[in-house]
């Protein structure tokens, strides 16, 4: 359907909660607090790898104002994990990373927390540390997880250790096709870790009930899966266990689950609860954060791609080093992704690559926005460059050759039905200017496209109810952070229901209430939610056509909603209010109350059918290089993506700029650097550098139109793909600024200065 | 040691009792319950705590209690008119520059101070106001776009 047939569907209405976050109101985790409250903390350890010899917590217990001290003796001897089950809430036998939870406190006040918890005497046996994924996986590296095996799939001739998990991509014959080829090209990029660094902090409060239940108010991505954790870690009954969500300052895949989160705070501040009898409140201090909690993670990636001198690319080969941390959490997926990603998302007939996620003593991979895209893209976009100047061929030309058609296949996707590459790419190519634009000296130009998943991953509900006064409250189990849950949505049951988007409300998430959902994860809002509250809407529309129909002597098929008056179409006197109906309701059904749900089965199974319809994106920049600092100034970026229909306009476009945004830190600034021994250099924010409005250019951001996906009204998730192309798109530009190609990120002033002297530039 | 701190907030003479350590945005969010001023990374570093202190914005996270003795703050519970909202907080939400919207009272209170010197700024003008502010929702694109509009909307010009 066109726009034009829509009231609100692609506009840009003011957001639900908006001006309780222009007024300050206290609505946030950090501004919880419950009666009575302890304050609680965690004990990190202090070595990146080390055997537990034991723990004494007399001392910490006897300081006046304690109210509970835990260790992994006092819960459950139960482990978690996402694809590998490796972790214990709390340490056991060994810890392994710098800031890994030892040992938690429940007391009076934040100062008697910190006496307490440097009166824990841990004795620990300090093992060898490794930090780098490729060291990690050879045959005298440390043992991590001593009993944890190596992944079944792996070839039976490949010797490594630490191995978490392993994906082969392998299409047609590489091997042979690249024996053919006329131009190989052999590279190697590398990215590091990052951290999400969303601006408030991570907070848990649990209270025990009266009658024994526990609550738990918690500022996760996914209140669902902490409910599972909490029960499952303390050891109760799930249904014993209630998650509330308070609203959240960001999260970016950095608070998506108890599990992922790696920071397990939600079920160690619910068995402080329980031991303590009082209610407990852990708040994480930012610096506490950057060590412990999960990160978008480093990777290396071998590159290898063969093409024909008139710029057919034959094949690929490649392998993949992903850092997993200390434990699985994210990485198997994440690794998995990039593994897949580094294939590209142009046509590519014969491809093997290999993936490694790999064990190594740093904080743990998490779902961070775009899992495993941004580092894949950053490897093949610079990489196309570089064929394209072996080829001698304009990037865009190169590109544009290998671009696929609708029916064609790329690597993880069997068969296409729109492809919106080509029109991202000249887009792009037009709105940057590019072969026009008059560059002055050490100025370059740079193109980078990227994809990402459409989406896959668990269903879910919506239950939209509709009041006396005819305003609606929608259900959903995801929870808003600025996204589709408080943009979007209210904005598809407004359309449905012919109401005003200011009738209708979201509620957030509480377990006991909202539908089951996997949570505000992997551009997933929108489609899930999205879709179910359509049918939701949908539903409560014929309960109230019915009821309306037999007041208006009409057939339920004859009417329409709009402005809250329920009509016979073509009769406009003909009408009742949706009050009016509404409130009748009550005497007959009680309430109007529809229900839909994302059957993600059925929709994955159609979109296989008649092919994907996968989101593209080109971005460009202009960049001016100094030739004596290093710096990178960006001076014009551009953003084109087709994200089929943008339910809410202002929001896509704002996920997308700030997309954009995080990987220009990625590309110029952000990193989490280590020493030798683990411990983390820069875990405060006057250290960990982000980007600030200086060093950010306007995000020109265009839409392109006519590839609906498969969300509702043919939306597509619009919050992570924004990610993929920046690191790439500006370290092309430089290329083109300087000549010199830099393959490590981030293209900080130092590692530009590094790259220019060492080709002699500087 | 208890100090006790005189203050006028938003207009209103208020005093109570501080530690000599505690900062002032612990003193203004944990005994004074104004929620409004966020914490974030406590070394004023992303400006999430910024107030109007003497008519210039400062981080109340790096400020101490003790040293607000007798000082005029405007926190962002006392910008709005009662139930009408500023200029600047109906510019953030019209242009879509509130995403999570932690840091907004912290933007709020920058582009106030900012806008209540000089309602036609240039360029650099917003950038240098806000450039202690970390945003990592928006990509700062839409929040350029609002300070512009609230500057436009305030100098009578839309």
């Amino acid at each position: 359907m066109a726009k034009a047939e829509y009231t609100v569907l692609g506009t840009s209405p003011a957001r639900m909660g908006g001006v309780e976050r222009v007024i300050g109101a206290g609505i946030y985790g950090i501004d919880f607090a419950l009666k009575d409250e302890l304050h609680g903390g965690i004990l990190r350890s202090q070595y990146a790898h080390a055997r537990i010899i034991s723990i004494d917590t007399s001392e910490a217990k006897k300081i006046p104002g304690v109210h509970a001290v835990v260790t992994a003796a006092d819960a459950p001897d139960v482990r978690y994990g996402r694809t590998s089950i490796d972790r214990y809430m709390l340490a056991k036998n060994k810890v392994r990373y710098m800031g890994d939870p030892v040992a938690a406190v429940a007391a009076d006040s934040p100062a008697i927390v910190k006496q307490a918890l440097k009166k824990i005497k841990v004795v620990y046996e300090p093992l060898p540390v490794v930090i780098d994924q490729e060291e990690a996986m050879k045959l005298d590296a440390p043992t991590l997880h001593e009993d944890m095996p190596l992944p079944k799939n792996l070839p039976a001739d490949v010797k490594v250790k630490n191995v978490c998990s392993f994906t082969a991509v392998h299409v047609g014959d590489p091997d042979k096709a690249m024996a053919e080829a006329d131009i190989v090209v052999d590279e190697v990029y590398e990215t590091k870790m990052i951290h999400p660094q969303y601006l408030e902090p991570r907070i848990a409060a649990a209270r025990v009930e009266p009658d024994g239940r526990i609550t738990v108010w918690a500022n996760a991505q996914a209140p669902f899966a902490v409910r599972t954790d909490v029960a499952r870690l303390i050891g109760v009954a799930l249904n014993k266990v209630r998650i509330i969500s308070t609203e959240l300052g960001g999260g970016f895949g950095g608070k998506a689950s108890g599990i992922t989160s790696g920071a397990a705070i939600e079920p160690i501040c619910a068995l402080l609860a329980v031991k303590a009898k009082r209610p407990v409140m852990i708040v994480l201090d930012k610096a506490e954060e950057t060590i412990s909690t999960t990160i978008r993670s480093g990777a290396k990636m071998y590159i290898n791609t063969g093409v024909k001198k008139d710029g057919t690319i034959v094949a690929r080969q490649g392998k993949v080093v992903y850092d997993a941390g200390a434990y699985s959490g994210f990485g198997a997926m994440a690794g998995a992704r990039c593994t897949n990603m580094l294939g590209g998302w142009y046509l590519m007939p014969n491809c093997h690559i290999d993936g490694y996620v790999v064990y190594t003593n740093k904080q743990v991979c998490g779902p961070v926005r775009g899992p495993g895209g941004p580092q894949a893209a950053f490897a093949v976009e610079s990489h196309m460059d570089s064929i394209a100047a072996k080829l001698g061929m304009d990037p865009i030309e190169f590109r544009l050759k290998n671009t696929p058609k609708p029916g064609d296949k790329i690597v993880g996707v069997p068969k296409l039905r729109d492809v919106s590459l080509g029109e991202t790419i000249k887009t792009a190519a037009e709105k940057i200017g590019w072969g026009k634009v008059k560059l002055e000296k050490n100025q370059g130009i740079g193109i980078a496209t990227g994809s990402w998943i459409e989406s896959a991953g668990p269903g879910g509900g919506a239950v939209v109810k509709v009041n006396e006064d005819g305003s609606v409250t929608v259900h959903i189990g995801k929870i808003d952070m600025g996204t589709a849950p408080r943009f979007g949505i209210p904005l598809i049951a407004a359309e449905e229901l012919g109401v005003p988007v200011s009738d209708v409300t979201v509620v957030n998430v509480d377990t006991d209430a909202s539908p089951w959902d996997a949570g505000t994860v992997g551009s997933r809002a929108i489609i899930v939610s999205g879709t179910a509250t359509r049918l939701a809407a949908i539903d409560a529309r014929n309960q109230i056509f019915k009821m309306a129909a037999s007041q208006l002597e009409a057939s339920p098929d004859d009417l329409e909603i709009k402005d809250k008056q329920i009509r016979v179409r073509g009769t406009p006197s003909k009408s009742v209010p949706l009050a009016t109906i509404a409130t009748a309701a009550h005497n007959i059904i009680g309430e109007v109350i529809g229900r839909g749900y994302c059957d993600n089965v059925a929709m994955m199974a159609e979109e296989k059918a008649r092919g994907s319809s996968q989101p593209f994106t080109a971005h460009a920049c202009i960049v001016e290089v100094s030739p004596d600092t290093g710096n990178v100034k960006i001076l014009k970026y551009v953003a084109v993506h087709d994200i089929g229909f943008p339910i809410h306009l202002a929001s896509v476009e704002g996920q997308i700029e700030g997309a954009t945004a995080m990987s220009i830190g990625q590309a110029l600034c952000e990193q989490v650097v280590f020493d030798n021994n683990g411990r983390t250099m820069n875990p405060s924010f006057v250290d960990y550098l982000m980007p600030t409005i200086n060093m950010m250019p306007r995000i020109e951001t265009t839409l392109v139109h006519g590839y609906p996906g498969a969300g509702p009204y043919g939306a597509k998730g619009a919050g992570e793909i924004a990610c993929v192309p920046p690191m790439a798109a500006i370290a092309n530009a430089i290329c083109n600024a300087t000549g010199v190609r830099i393959t490590k990120l981030p293209l900080s002033p130092e590692n530009v200065l590094r790259g220019l002297k060492e080709a002699g530039k500087a | 040691m208890s100090l006790t701190i005189n203050t006028t907030i938003n207009g209103k003479s208020v005093s109570a009792s501080a530690e000599p350590s505690t900062s002032l945005l612990d003193f203004l969010r944990d005994t004074l319950e104004f929620k409004g001023t966020k914490l974030c990374c406590n070394t004023g570093e992303c400006g999430a705590c910024s107030i109007i202190y003497n008519g210039k914005p400062i981080n109340s996270c790096v400020t101490l209690a003790a040293d607000a003795n007798g000082a005029e703050i405007t926190t962002i519970e006392g910008v709005a008119d009662g139930d009408k909202l500023h200029p600047v907080q109906q510019a953030f939400i019209d242009t879509g520059a509130v995403q999570c919207g932690y840091c907004t009272p912290g933007y709020i209170i920058s582009v106030k101070a900012l806008l209540d010197r000089t309602t036609k700024p240039t360029a650099e003008d917003i950038e240098e106001a806000v450039s202690g502010n970390i945003c990592r929702c928006t990509g700062y694109t839409k929040i350029v776009d609002a300070i512009q509009l609230a500057a436009d909307r305030m100098a009578g010009r839309v």
